[in-house]
């Protein structure tokens, strides 16, 4: 009896483990991987293009390890933001096909979608074939950038390639000075420290700018450039204004962008001028990344993209170890970022479009991620932060305290349009042309006539 | 007795009508890129065509675009006066110091040529250099031309050249003329070379002296050569695009927003392309009149004069 139930139990369990066994093996020879997947797109070449930044550089230098892994060849184009802008417009609308995908400004996303130009992102990652079921984008990324920066009207188009935004930079080794901190505490009556809200701000530039000692409080990015926008727009979200009353950016509405509180901003910012080096009204973000690379500035409002050059990188800096970040200072809008990125998109012209999001999806994986911000990337991954080598950059709490509270801006199709003539205007108020509300109602009419019906002026001019 | 030349080869094959082969590739090249691309930019300027907005496909719209160009748009008409402007004080002054140099080589230096050759630098580069060059030189900080202009103070310390409203569009003027002076220059200087001694000795004979020489013989001669050159730099200036734009783009403000810059922002900013088609046929039209009416004016009646004489 014994010996027969003993062979039993050894008949069930070499048949559980030979079952098991199948298991396993039936289970590896269906698991994804990127080798099969690719396949059958090895030996064709995949083009994109996008902004000559380091996250693009950054990009670059990983696409061999997918060349080699898959047999398929990624070709960059990198040129300057707007070079890439017409470039990409003059491909889409001709429908050529030149790009298998684009890194493209999210503010264009609208233009792209409403006019038919790229492809939902679903349709890739319904297919099995395709889609790495690690690559979890509802659960692995911001789920507000991703949806900013990515989404129109309530689809998915891409994944974000940079998740940007600006924040406080500082020089925390004169904030920490004891000599400048009797000095600050004697003069305004507070503890010098990172401003928290927009008057100490203003008093620390006013602190700091010694002109004969070649340093300045603060740098406005004054030029008739998009570079003004970005950053006028710290100060409106901050003061309470926006552009248009809406809750998403692919929705059009009411315009307010000549409120009481927007107005009360764009005075404020150009107080600041005041404070700025001369040249001022000739900024744009290369300029006073310059600036405050040569430790020529105390603290300014500024991309977080750019941080690494200034921070780290002791080749083109001479303030690192000197500097500290910290959120945009507080005003009546409460603790608010704007939110700015580039999106991987696939056209609908494009001709390798599957091998074009096999790329996209193993550049948003951890690695691959890490690996990008490292080296001067702005990721959408919460667990990318949280790494400890990302924590370990000074501006890592900054970075991921703005991501939180980024505040979306207009992505529809006419939002280049709107950029333009706002552009205009607050450069014509920085300018002496104008008075504030002379260019914000000004903005505000010609945006409500651009946009139409859906637009109406929420505080009407004479 | 006479003798009938005999019609060489050549002479043949034009008779026969083959001049069309001949001329038939210059004249597609024409066709398909100048010709053809301007009636597209005409028809596209009555169209509401736009890249961005997927509600303007391109219908058909007639002259609505030029109404509410010419009626309605402000910006267009600043630009437009500031480009007129720009083009009259710029092109004069080149034309005075360049006559005057010109003047002066040809009457003072021997070795002409190798003057010529110095002449030629600052033309022959690239207009996106010149306005890289003198963006960095009048850099605000640490601008090489900044720092002198201040050292001899010309400039005050607590100001830049690109952020005072009031400097920058006669900066741009100045590297204007600093870049096509030559130009001018050498243009008359060539005429100056060119034109017969005889008239002048007659005169000296005849006792006129150096200023009646310049107005009444000088000049006549040159009039074509300074219609040409005129028109040239006229022509040119109106489109000045590469060297305001890299410097200012077209601010502070409005401040150096040229009619050049306005189009590109129109079509290439906002991609209302037609619009912005518009936009460019209008400054096609503005050159073509300057054009007609300058040339009737001066190259017309020089060679009025000269069917006279």
């Amino acid at each position: 009896m014994y010996g027969n139930g003993s062979r039993l139990r050894m008949l069930i369990a070499t048949s559980l483990l030979a079952t098991s066994a199948a298991l396993v093996l039936v289970g590896e020879a269906g698991a994804w991987s990127l080798e099969e997947a690719a396949a059958p797109y090895k030996g064709t070449t995949i083009r994109t293009i996008g902004e000559a930044l380091p996250p693009l550089e950054a990009m670059k230098k990983l696409a061999p390890e997918f060349e080699k892994r898959t047999g398929i060849t990624v070709e960059i184009e990198m040129y300057e933001a707007s070079e890439t802008a017409s470039k990409v417009m003059l491909d889409l609308n001709s429908k050529r096909g030149r790009y298998d995908f684009i890194l493209q400004q999210h503010r264009n996303v609208g233009k792209f979608v409403t006019n038919g130009h790229v492809e939902p992102i679903e349709q890739f990652m319904t297919s099995a074939e395709l889609r790495d079921p690690e690559f979890k984008p509802e659960e692995q990324l911001y789920q507000g950038l991703w949806k900013e920066i990515s989404w129109y009207d309530g689809k998915a188009y891409g994944f974000p390639f940079t998740a940007l935004t600006m924040y406080e930079w500082y020089r925390a080794d004169l904030l920490s000075d004891p000599k400048e901190q009797e000095g600050f505490k004697a003069k305004y009556g507070y503890d010098l420290g990172p401003a928290q809200d927009w008057k100490q701000y203003r008093d620390i530039a006013e602190w700091f700018t010694r002109p004969d000692q070649g340093l300045y409080g603060t740098a406005i990015q004054g030029k008739r450039h998009e570079a003004l926008w970005y950053e006028w727009l710290n100060f409106l979200y901050s003061f309470g204004g926006d552009m248009l009353e809406v809750k998403t950016g692919s929705e059009c509405g009411p315009v307010i962008v000549n409120s009481p509180q927007a107005i009360a901003a764009t005075e404020y910012y150009k107080s600041l001028m005041a404070f700025s080096p001369p040249d001022t009204l000739n900024y744009f973000w290369d300029d006073v990344m310059a600036l405050m690379q040569q430790g020529k500035v105390a603290e300014l409002i500024m991309w977080n993209d750019a941080t690494y050059a200034v921070a780290v990188d002791e080749n083109v800096s001479t303030v690192v170890g000197k500097m500290g970040f910290d959120i945009v200072p507080q005003g009546e809008g409460g603790k608010v970022a704007q939110v700015e990125g580039w999106s991987y998109l696939i056209p609908t012209a494009a001709k390798n479009k599957e091998a074009a999001y096999l790329f996209i999806q193993w550049m948003m994986e951890y690695d691959q991620q890490l690996e990008q911000h490292l080296n001067g990337g702005a990721t959408p991954r919460p667990d990318v932060y949280a790494s400890a080598e990302v924590q370990k950059l000074p501006y890592a709490k900054a970075s991921m305290a703005s991501n939180e509270v980024a505040k979306p801006k207009p992505t529809i199709p006419q939002s280049s349009e709107m950029t333009d003539i706002l552009v205009r205007e607050i450069s014509s108020y920085l300018a002496d042309e104008k008075t504030a509300k002379e260019a914000l109602d000004e903005s505000a009419k010609e945006i409500s006539a651009v946009l139409g019906s859906c637009a109406p002026m929420k505080y009407p001019v004479q | 007795m006479t003798t009938t030349a005999q019609p060489s080869r050549g002479q043949i094959l034009l008779d026969r009508g083959a001049s069309l082969p001949l001329i038939l590739p210059a004249t597609l090249l024409v066709l398909v890129f100048l010709v053809g691309p301007f009636y597209y930019m005409a028809y596209t300027a009555m169209t509401d065509l736009s890249f961005a907005n997927p509600d303007q496909n391109g219908a058909f719209i007639g002259f609505d675009n030029f109404r509410k160009l010419v009626r309605e748009d402000t910006i267009f008409w600043g630009s437009f006066w500031r480009t007129i402007r720009f083009v009259a004080i710029a092109v004069s002054i080149e034309f005075v110091i360049g006559f005057a140099l010109a003047w002066l080589i040809w009457r003072y230096v021997e070795r002409q040529r190798l003057l010529t050759t110095l002449l030629l630098v600052p033309m022959m580069l690239a207009p996106v250099a010149v306005g890289l060059i003198w963006r960095l030189l009048l850099q605000g900080d640490f601008g090489m031309a900044t720092h002198y202009l201040r050292a001899v103070g010309l400039l005050s310390q607590s100001s830049a050249v690109f952020s005072t409203p009031s400097l920058v569009m006669p900066t741009i003027i100045a590297i204007d003329v600093w870049q096509w002076t030559p130009f001018v220059t050498l243009i008359i200087l060539a005429g100056l070379m060119s034109m017969p001694r005889s008239p002048f000795e007659a005169a000296t004979m005849d006792g006129a002296g150096p200023w009646r020489q310049f107005f009444d013989i000088m000049l006549p001669l040159l009039r074509p050569i300074i219609a040409l050159v005129l028109l040239l730099r006229g022509i040119d200036a109106f489109k000045e695009f590469d060297k305001v734009f890299i410097m200012t783009g077209g601010g502070p403000g409005t401040v150096s927003e040229l009619l050049s810059i306005y189009a590109y922002r129109v079509n290439f900013k906002t991609w209302n392309l037609g619009y912005g088609a518009a936009v460019s046929f209008m400054v096609y039209l503005v050159v073509l009149i300057l054009c007609s009416v300058f040339y009737k004016a001066v190259y017309w009646k020089s060679a009025d004069q000269r069917a006279q004489a």
